[in-house]
């Protein structure tokens, strides 16, 4: 088994003291970032990127993929104890979290939630070990078309899978095309669309793009939500925890479908937060105490979670073997990985050997210091929670704006993060995705240069994106899913109207 | 108050004018074919003209919704107590400098506050510039602009 044996070389690599060490700070700091209000992984593991310039390489990983391991799981304590989802994907969590919490049993539903995030995790982190390498050996045979055609897949399955209207979709996936073009063209040379600032020669920086959407966004958001804190006891009780862990096994259906639809919505970008919706509701529609659901069922936490955790971690599988993030965190982190020198994509696997396997070992053991340490310290964020939110609030700020500022020493970057905040405020609030606009700020360029290469290797023919049977399908089913959304729309107009869609609006 | 109708429409004509400038600013680039491929302004152009369009659609589409309040007058109030301060602070950064931006900025916005009293405010108004200091010139040696009043003061 050559992959088992690359594991436990891996294993070498991360478990060492300094290593380990650094899993407890990002982990702490992730949890941190997913409790507060305002921060999320994204933002919080951009806000880390710039002090790790320094560090090996594979430090830098196993520091930024821990801090997304602690907000994954801090953002379900919040939901849990406060009814207040500290990240996106932990909203579904919220549905059975909180009742089963005031209900008296928080222990419950923390143990609950963890145990089957970790199930979820080790799924996602198992089909890496076993599948990313595989992909990767497949993808070297890749040239410009098959890439063009997986990144358009990709982007095809936000618009078709990724639960947002359509067309607001595509106009925040476009706009991150847009921002990735500003700049020197790699390919000409030319300057493009700097609308005669001189400063935007140098192009615009995913990371303030994500400090503005994703912290200044969240933050004004936050301002409308009242935060009258109903919160339940949050001590935990270690016997409860292993009880309750002990019961997990009842809903090994659910947690494998969940996990199952989690590694999907993870590999292609559906990303963490649909994944937990969908689990949620076809969990919903499954069970047969479905009419338990939103009143504190366990299967209503073990669905989001699951899905969650397993959508979050298999994201970083098409990051590492195809150099196409599986979500917005993924995608700061592929952004770290090309600062640091590295090349994302097939060639990973064979030149950065002790880079992926070290990440991946690490991404088992990081998930168990997660789990110890979000338990052991459950009362201590919980009391960060009552820290009011004007003082919060420009704490939060005045870390995105050094942030944005010290990632090239811009003022211009610091007026550029707070225009994204009131775009990111304004998307949010109409419900534009904006994991794919960051997405596509990331890697628009690739996706562009792998176009322009192959209409230079076929002299101008789109006939290249059907040259072969692999770059044929990859692109019919980008376009099925494209038009996915047109198709049901069309059904929905045909068929008799079914009855939820009557129901009065809340 | 502001109706989401009206929010709706706010926003797409936003992503609809960044989708036209971006299209025209693209034709500077040319759009077409050269001897080196698919010239560079081609993918931009096709970018701006999709969000041109999608927002047009958006814009129509925003007919549909019902005009309920989406921001309400408590809200709006919210909403920039948080941002007036906070676009005050960051215009304040190239005079100021990012220090004494961040220490007029904590004292200003908690000293308003009734709960907080003026010694709290003052100790959280020169802890956080010294935290920022600690973090980044002394810790990871990444310097904050320290602004004209820097200059001046030789700091």
């Amino acid at each position: 088994m050559e992959n088992v044996d690359a594991l436990m070389h891996g294993f070498g690599i991360a478990v060492t003291v300094p290593h380990l060490a650094l899993m407890v700070v990002g982990v702490l700091l992730g949890i941190l970032v997913g409790v507060l209000p305002g921060l999320g992984a994204p933002n919080g593991v951009s806000l880390l990127l710039p002090l790790t310039f320094g560090m090996q390489p594979v430090s830098a990983i196993i520091l930024l993929s821990s801090m997304y391991w602690g907000a994954l799981f801090g953002g379900s304590v919040t939901s849990i104890l406060f009814n207040i989802p500290g990240e996106p994907s932990s909203v579904a969590t919220t549905f059975d979290g909180y009742p089963m919490a005031r209900d008296g049993r928080p222990t419950t539903a923390l143990a609950t939630a963890f145990g089957s995030a970790a199930f979820g995790a080790l799924v996602g982190v198992v089909l890496i070990t076993f599948l990313a390498a595989w992909v990767a050996k497949a993808a070297l045979a890749f040239g410009p078309p098959e890439f063009f055609a997986v990144y358009f897949l990709a982007f095809a399955s936000f618009v078709g899978m990724g639960g947002y209207p359509p067309i607001k979709t595509l106009v925040s996936l476009s706009i991150g095309f847009a921002i990735a073009a500003i700049g020197i063209d790699t390919v000409s040379g030319a300057v493009r669309l700097t609308m005669g600032v001189d400063e935007l020669v140098k192009g615009v920086n995913f990371i303030v793009a994500v400090m503005g959407l994703f912290g200044i966004g969240e933050l004004l958001i936050a301002t409308e939500e009242s935060f009258q804190l109903k919160s339940v006891s949050s001590r935990v009780d270690w016997r409860e925890v292993v009880r309750t862990i002990a019961t997990l096994p009842r809903h090994g259906v659910a947690m494998l479908r969940s996990a199952a639809i989690g590694c999907w919505m993870g590999i292609t970008p559906g990303g963490p937060t649909a994944a937990s919706f969908m689990s949620y509701a076809i969990a919903k529609r499954l069970s047969r105490r479905s009419q338990a659901f939103g009143r504190g069922e366990p299967e209503g936490i073990v669905a989001p979670e699951t899905a969650d955790h397993a959508a979050g971690t298999s994201a970083l599988l098409p990051m590492l073997s195809l150099g196409i993030p599986g979500s917005a965190t993924a995608a700061v982190m592929m952004g770290g990985l090309m600062i640091w020198g590295l090349n994302p994509g097939p060639m990973l696997f064979i030149e950065q050997k002790d880079f992926v396997w070290g990440l991946i070992a690490s991404m088992y053991v990081g998930n168990i210091v997660a789990v110890v340490l979000v338990l052991a310290t459950v009362p201590v964020f919980a009391a960060l929670m009552r820290v009011p939110f004007y003082l919060i609030a420009p704490l939060i700020l005045i870390i995105c704006t050094v942030g944005a500022y010290s990632v090239s020493n811009s003022y211009l970057d610091v007026l550029l993060m707070l225009g994204f905040g009131v775009v990111g405020y304004l998307f949010k609030k109409l419900s534009y995705p904006l994991a794919p606009l960051v997405l596509a700020t990331v890697i628009g360029d690739k996706a562009e240069d792998a176009f322009r290469q192959s209409m230079l290797m076929s002299k101008g023919s789109l006939g290249i994106f059907v040259s072969n049977g692999l770059v044929g399908s990859l692109m019919a089913a980008g376009l099925i899913l494209l038009l996915l959304p047109l198709l049901l729309q069309l059904r929905r107009l045909r068929a008799p109207k079914p009855s939820f869609d009557q129901e009065p609006s809340p | 108050m502001i109706s989401r109708r009206v929010l709706e429409i706010a926003t797409a004509v936003l992503t609809g004018t960044f989708g036209a400038t971006v299209a025209i600013s693209s034709l500077d680039n040319g759009i077409g074919w050269s001897t080196a491929g698919v010239e560079a302004g081609a993918f931009p152009f096709l970018v701006g003209l999709i969000i041109l369009l999608g927002s047009l659609y958006n814009l129509v589409r925003s007919r549909l919704d019902p005009p309920q309040v989406s921001i309400t007058r408590a809200d709006m109030r919210a909403l920039l107590a948080l941002f007036l301060p906070a676009a005050a602070f960051v215009a304040a950064i190239p005079l100021l400098g990012m220090y004494v931006a961040t220490a007029a900025y904590m004292l200003g916005v908690l000293a308003v506050r009734p709960a907080v009293s003026r010694l709290k405010a003052l100790v959280y108004a020169g802890v956080t510039p010294l935290l920022l200091y600690l973090v980044f010139e002394w810790a990871f040696q990444v310097s904050l602009p320290h602004g004209v009043l820097g200059e001046i003061l030789g700091f």
